[in-house]
C-alpha cells in the first residue's frame, strides 16, 4: 500500500507548488543515494517514502499552512527518517480551540460518570412517626416529627439523589474540531511523531523503553494504527508498560491525546484520520449529524 | 376449517371476482394506499428476473445519487447567481476570510432579543484579524455617514461581531475583496 502511494503522483495545491518541487528533488536524491548505497546496507536500500498532500478533492481552508512531517522507522532503535509526508492542512494545522479542546474533555469526563451521593428525605430516616410532644401547652415549639429537616438527625432537603447521570452529547462538529485542535496542537508542540509501521523486531519490552529514550518521546506514549489488530511483537512489547499504549484510529479521542505526552500515528493511520476527518468537514449530509441526539439512534 | 377456509379467500377465482367488485365502485378504490395495489401473488406467478453485477448502465443510477461531499465549483467565466469564486490570498492585506465549505462568504446575522438586536458576524478569520476589523468597520461606518460602529474581536476563534445588520454590505465588500 505504501509503494502505492509513494509511486501515485497527484495534482499539487499552486500555493505548496514549492514544496512538490522539493519533494521531488528529494525523492531523485534520494534514489540515487539508494542506488550508491545499496551494498552497504540492506535497510537503507529502499527508496525514501515521499507521500505528497492530494489537495484536489479538498482544497484546504488555511492557504499558507501546509505541514510536512518525517516518517521515521521502528526497526531499530537508532532514529532514520524513511521518509516524508505532507499533512493536510485542515486536519494538523487548524486553529487550536482551546476552548473547544477544555469541552470535549468535560464532555469525555462527563458523559460516563454516575454520582453516587445520596441524601435520606425525612419520610426515609427511620423513625419519626410520632408526634414528638404535644401541639399546646408544653411552652416548646410545634413539631411533628423527629425526623424533620429542622432537626438534627433528620432528613435532608433538596439533597444528592442517587443514581444522577450526567450523560450529554456534544454537537457533532465540535467532537470534530476537538479531534481537528487537538491534533495540530499536538503537532505544533512536536509532540505527534509519524512512524512507517508498528512492525517491531522483537517482543522485549527493553526495546520500547530505548526506542523512547533515543528518540526523546514521552514519558507516555500513545501509538495509533489503523487497525485494531496490532502485531504480536508490539503488543507482547508495550503489555507490561504502563505508560505505553496501543490504541486503533477509531478510537482516537482528545482525553487519551491530551493523556498522553507524544501521539505516535502509523502512515496509514494519518492517512485515514485525514480521510475521515475530511470528509465529515466536507460532507453534504452535514445537517443529519446536527440533529438531537436520541437514546435509540444508531 | 379454517384452512378450508383459507383456500377459498385465496383462489383466483374469488380474487378475481374482488378486483370485479373494486372495479363497480362497491368498494372505494383507496387511491395512493398501499391497499389499493394488487396483493401478492405466488412467486411462478412473476416474470423471470436476472441479476446483474455492474451492468454497463449503473453510470446512469451513479449520476443521480448525491455526491458525499460538496463538489468543488466548476469554473465558468460568469455565474448568474452573483456568486464569485474567492481569488484573494491575504498575501497583500495579512488577513484572509476563507469559504464555508459550500463555497460561500461566512457573514452571518444573528438575531436576539425578538430581532431588537442585530449582529452581523463574520467568520473563519486567519491572520491579521484587527487589521480586517479597522477596514470592515471604515465600511460600515461609511454607509452610516460617518456615524460610530461597534465590533467585537474574537481572536481565538476568528469571528468578528459588528453592532447592526450589515450582512449584504459585508459580504459583497469581501467578495468585491477577492475573499
Amino acid at each position: 500500500m505504501l509503494k502505492f502511494l509513494n509511486k501515485t503522483r497527484q495534482l499539487l495545491y499552486p500555493n505548496v507548488r514549492n514544496l512538490s518541487h522539493t519533494v521531488t528533488v528529494c525523492q531523485s536524491n534520494a534514489a540515487t543515494e539508494s542506488t550508491t548505497t545499496t551494498g552497504k546496507e540492506t535497510l537503507v536500500s529502499k527508496p525514501a517514502l515521499i507521500l505528497p498532500q492530494n489537495y484536489a478533492e479538498h482544497a484546504p481552508v488555511s492557504r499558507s499552512t501546509a505541514r510536512q512531517a518525517w516518517i521515521e522507522n521502528v526497526d531499530a532503535v537508532t532514529e532514520r527518517k524513511v521518509g516524508l509526508m505532507e499533512l493536510h492542512p485542515d486536519v494538523f494545522a487548524a486553529q487550536p480551540r482551546v476552548d473547544v479542546i477544555q469541552e470535549n474533555i468535560e464532555w469525555q469526563r462527563k458523559y460516563r460518570y454516575v454520582s453516587m451521593a445520596h441524601t435520606k428525605t425525612r419520610a426515609e430516616v427511620r423513625g419519626g412517626g410520632r408526634k414528638p410532644w404535644p401541639q399546646k401547652g408544653m411552652g416548646r415549639a410545634r413539631h411533628g416529627s423527629i425526623r424533620s429537616p429542622l432537626f438534627k438527625g433528620g432528613g435532608v432537603i433538596h439533597g444528592p439523589r442517587s443514581p444522577t447521570t450526567h450523560f450529554y452529547m456534544l454537537p457533532f462538529y465540535k467532537r470534530v474540531m476537538g479531534l481537528t485542535s487537538t491534533l495540530s496542537v499536538k503537532l505544533a508542540q512536536d509532540d505527534l511523531h509519524i512512524i512507517e509501521d508498528v512492525e517491531i523486531p522483537t517482543k522485549d519490552a527493553q526495546f520500547i523503553r530505548d526506542l523512547i529514550q533515543e528518540r526523546n518521546w514521552g514519558p507516555s506514549v500513545l501509538i495509533v494504527d489503523k487497525h485494531d489488530v496490532f502485531p504480536e511483537n508490539i503488543c507482547y512489547a508495550t503489555d507490561s508498560i504502563g505508560y505505553v499504549n496501543l490504541m486503533p484510529a477509531y478510537g482516537l479521542n482528545v482525553y487519551s491525546m491530551l493523556k498522553h505526552d507524544t501521539l505516535v500515528l502509523t502512515v496509514e493511520a494519518v492517512k485515514h484520520l485525514e480521510e475521515r476527518l475530511l470528509y465529515q468537514l466536507h460532507r453534504n449530509d452535514a445537517a443529519s449529524k446536527q440533529t438531537k441526539f436520541k437514546l435509540d439512534q444508531v | 376449517m379454517a384452512a378450508n377456509a383459507k383456500a377459498i379467500v385465496n383462489t383466483p377465482l374469488l380474487q378475481g371476482l374482488k378486483q370485479l367488485v373494486r372495479s363497480l365502485h362497491t368498494d372505494c378504490a383507496r387511491l395512493s394506499s398501499f391497499r389499493s395495489s394488487r396483493e401478492v401473488q405466488p412467486l411462478e406467478e412473476y416474470p423471470e428476473v436476472e441479476v446483474l453485477h455492474n451492468p454497463p448502465e449503473w453510470k446512469y443510477v451513479e449520476r443521480l445519487l448525491p455526491p458525499r461531499t460538496v463538489p468543488q465549483p466548476v469554473a465558468k467565466p460568469a455565474y448568474p447567481s452573483g456568486w464569485k469564486p474567492q481569488t484573494a490570498t491575504g498575501q497583500e492585506s495579512g488577513y484572509f476570510v476563507a469559504r464555508t465549505k459550500n463555497h460561500m462568504v461566512p457573514v452571518y446575522l444573528n438575531t436576539r432579543f425578538r430581532g431588537q438586536r442585530r449582529l452581523t458576524i463574520v467568520r473563519l478569520i486567519q491572520g491579521d484579524i484587527w487589521a480586517l476589523e479597522r477596514d470592515l468597520r471604515q465600511v460600515v461606518e461609511q454607509s452610516r455617514n460617518g456615524k460610530l460602529c461597534a465590533t467585537r474581536v474574537n481572536e481565538l476563534s476568528g469571528q468578528i461581531h459588528i453592532h447592526g445588520d450589515y450582512v449584504d454590505l459585508l459580504r459583497e465588500h469581501l467578495k468585491s475583496k477577492g475573499f
